[in-house]
């Protein structure tokens, strides 16, 4: 069914069914380091009527914790850590989940976010951000030397990727019996700055399938593995959620394969001119182009 | 005397147990003495053939190895030689390599070099062969640093274009040679960006194709600067040099190879590259036409399936595989490999020790 745009007569009818609004981050809720205009008034105006609010971002770069922080440093101190469900925190509970031996180690090839939440979790983790100054060196006696205890590699944007962390990655995929490859998601450009775009981790990991010759486990939007999570915090159905994003092959794909109602906003990286082009074939049920629209359609008759 | 090659690869030739086999094991070259168990023929001096039996899947025809070196070499009148684990293992010349090539061309055989390696033009590979002591001329050397410059040249990428290139030294000599103005290289290894407001990277224009091969000097700008190009430049061409997952830049171990830096654009841009290098047939279609062979006379030898024995095969040529590189003759049986060779053999220099079999 094609999309429709959210207009004031169908929006109430929306807003009834729903009781919890997912709010992805990046080209939703701000750009880079630049809020989007009307979020802040729109978040309070949710929450005065009684919806729960949680956000869902697949960027890893910072912890659950940095992203409130991050939250607070924009003017949206109601915003609390157990909120946001980042793809950091679901890459450590994807361990936790699935027992990995806390005797093993977790090779990163990402941002600082990603080596906190594996910490929190009790978990090992090497590289991240400081490999990003190492430089591998290939003469005929030396040998490039891996850990072998690593039992996990995980992907995520990586704004310092070199050819060290890829070889490190590669080695311990490799050779290390057992060793899983793990992304915490494949979104291939995001809005990492106001002004433009800048690939995503969907690069980072798509370098690292290129060298092991592997497909990895994603713990991020699509994949419904954090819905886990919301379903447990809230106790509600996924049918009375409505995921509210700007991507359609991450936001609204990971709504829908949940059993969400869902949103495109067109503050992102998505125009309306992508969403209705015939060769597009993922539909949210409705589209607009801010989160702020809901402000102002709700003060409508 | 029976034809070898009806032995192994038909699972019509079943042998089970108390069946009596339809050849004579005697006449079946290259044995000494013949006794079997079940499916497999026991060979001295040589691996066990395994036979076809009624429970394995049927496959591609299995790789034989080379008994018959001179019956191969009078059938093909060019050898395409892979570099890397088959003529060198990183500096280190293999062990037979220069009487072996200096007995083809004895015989009146073409020698053409095909690596998928883009560090180097021509030409330093030219010097790498004459610091080794092997008599090749750079004429004779193709490397996928000159494939893409050669396909620049073969669509006629226009000269007042520019190309963008995340890759090494070789690939900028060959764009170079070949007339073509270049940015990037090894250069942008050293190219930060900030993450910041108000930040933005501008990127020439005039860039008709971005290069992507192997480049130890990788990073976030180069990445973003080759996206930025494939995606907002109207009809810019995204071209590989190569894809190879992994590569011997020491004798030692295995690193990340060129497969890797171009898996990166194709995970920002969601845009498949256009690949030059082995096993694309662009290379051997280049070299065919170049010097006015017929495939079909062509031999290749190379130590990796996915792409020399696969470039081979694509081209419709013969291919040999050896043993002195990366494949072991267990992944060659594997069941989950589907590549065959027509021959495999240890190494070239098998050329001069094997000679046609007494029966």
């Amino acid at each position: 069914m094609a999309p429709k745009l959210l207009s004031s007569t169908n929006f109430k009818s929306l807003f009834n069914s729903v009781d919890t609004f997912l709010f992805d981050c990046d080209g939703v809720i701000w750009k880079g380091d630049t809020l989007i205009d009307g979020v802040s008034q729109t978040l309070d105006l949710l929450r005065s009527k009684g919806k729960n609010i949680v956000f869902v971002t697949n960027n890893s770069m910072k912890s659950r914790r940095q992203y409130a922080e991050k939250f607070r440093s924009l003017g949206l101190a109601s915003v609390t850590q157990d909120e946001i469900f980042s793809s950091s925190f679901a890459a450590a509970m994807y361990l936790k989940a699935n027992n990995f031996p806390k005797d093993k180690k977790v090779y990163v090839i990402g941002g600082e976010g990603v080596l906190e939440e594996l910490q929190l979790a009790g978990f090992t983790g090497l590289g991240g951000p400081e490999d990003g100054e190492k430089k591998a060196q290939w003469k005929s006696n030396s040998l490039f030397q891996h850990d072998k205890t690593v039992g996990a590699v995980v992907v995520g944007l990586d704004p310092n990727i070199n050819y060290y962390k890829l070889q490190y990655g590669t080695l311990c995929v490799r050779e290390n019996p057992g060793c899983l490859f793990i992304a915490t998601n494949r979104d291939a450009v995001g809005h990492m700055t106001d002004l433009q775009e800048w690939p995503g981790a969907g690069c980072m990991v798509a370098a690292m399938c290129g060298s092991t010759e592997k497909e990895p486990i994603v713990v991020g939007k699509p994949a419904t593995f954090m819905m886990d999570f919301l379903i447990q915090k809230f106790g509600t159905e996924t049918s009375r959620m409505c995921m509210v994003g700007d991507r359609l092959d991450t936001d609204v794909l990971f709504g829908q394969n949940a059993g969400c109602k869902t949103l495109l906003v067109l503050s992102g990286c998505t125009s309306e001119s992508n969403l209705l082009d015939e060769n597009n074939k993922i539909e949210p049920d409705y589209y607009t182009s801010m989160v702020s629209d809901i402000t102002k359609l709700m003060d409508s008759p | 005397m029976l034809n070898r090659t009806t032995l192994v690869s038909s699972s019509s030739v079943s042998l089970l147990p108390n069946s009596k086999p339809f050849f004579s094991v005697k006449a079946f070259s290259g044995f000494r003495s013949s006794s079997f168990s079940g499916g497999i023929i026991r060979r001295i001096d040589h691996k066990p053939l395994r036979v076809m039996t009624p429970n394995m899947t049927p496959r591609a025809m299995a790789a034989q190895q080379l008994e018959n070196a001179d019956q191969l070499i009078d059938s093909v009148e060019t050898f395409i030689f892979d570099c890397d684990g088959v003529i060198w293992k990183g500096d280190k010349l293999i062990e037979g390599v220069p009487e072996t090539l200096d007995m083809l061309r004895a015989k009146g055989k073409r020698l053409v070099f095909v690596t998928n390696n883009s560090t180097k033009s021509r030409k330093q590979y030219g010097k790498k062969f004459e610091t080794l002591g092997l008599n090749v001329n750079e004429e004779e050397i193709f490397a996928s640093s000159f494939a893409a410059a050669a396909y620049l040249q073969s669509i006629n990428f226009p000269k007042d274009k520019k190309v963008y290139v995340i890759g090494e030294e070789g690939i900028l000599k060959e764009l170079d040679l070949a007339g073509f103005q270049y940015l990037g290289g090894p250069d942008d290894g050293k190219k930060q960006i900030e993450l910041k407001p108000g930040f933005l990277m501008e990127h020439d224009n005039d860039v008709g194709a971005v290069v992507v091969g192997f480049d130890r000097y990788f990073n976030y700008y180069k990445i973003q600067y080759g996206t930025l190009c494939i995606r907002e430049n109207p009809g810019c061409l995204f071209i590989a040099t190569n894809r190879d997952a992994v590569t011997h830049l020491t004798d030692a171990q295995e690193w990340a190879g060129g497969g890797s830096m171009v898996g990166a654009l194709v995970g920002s841009c969601q845009r498949e590259p256009l690949v030059v290098g082995k096993p694309s047939t662009f290379m051997m279609d280049y070299l065919a036409d170049k010097f006015g062979i017929e495939k079909s006379q062509i031999c290749m030898v190379g130590d990796r399936l996915d792409t020399d024995i696969l470039f081979g095969q694509n081209g419709g040529c013969k291919t040999l595989l050896v043993l002195s590189g990366v494949t072991s003759i267990s992944m060659l049986e594997s069941p989950e490999n589907k590549i065959q060779p027509d021959f495999y053999t240890s190494k070239i220099s098998d050329f001069l020790s094997l000679k046609a079999a007494n029966v």
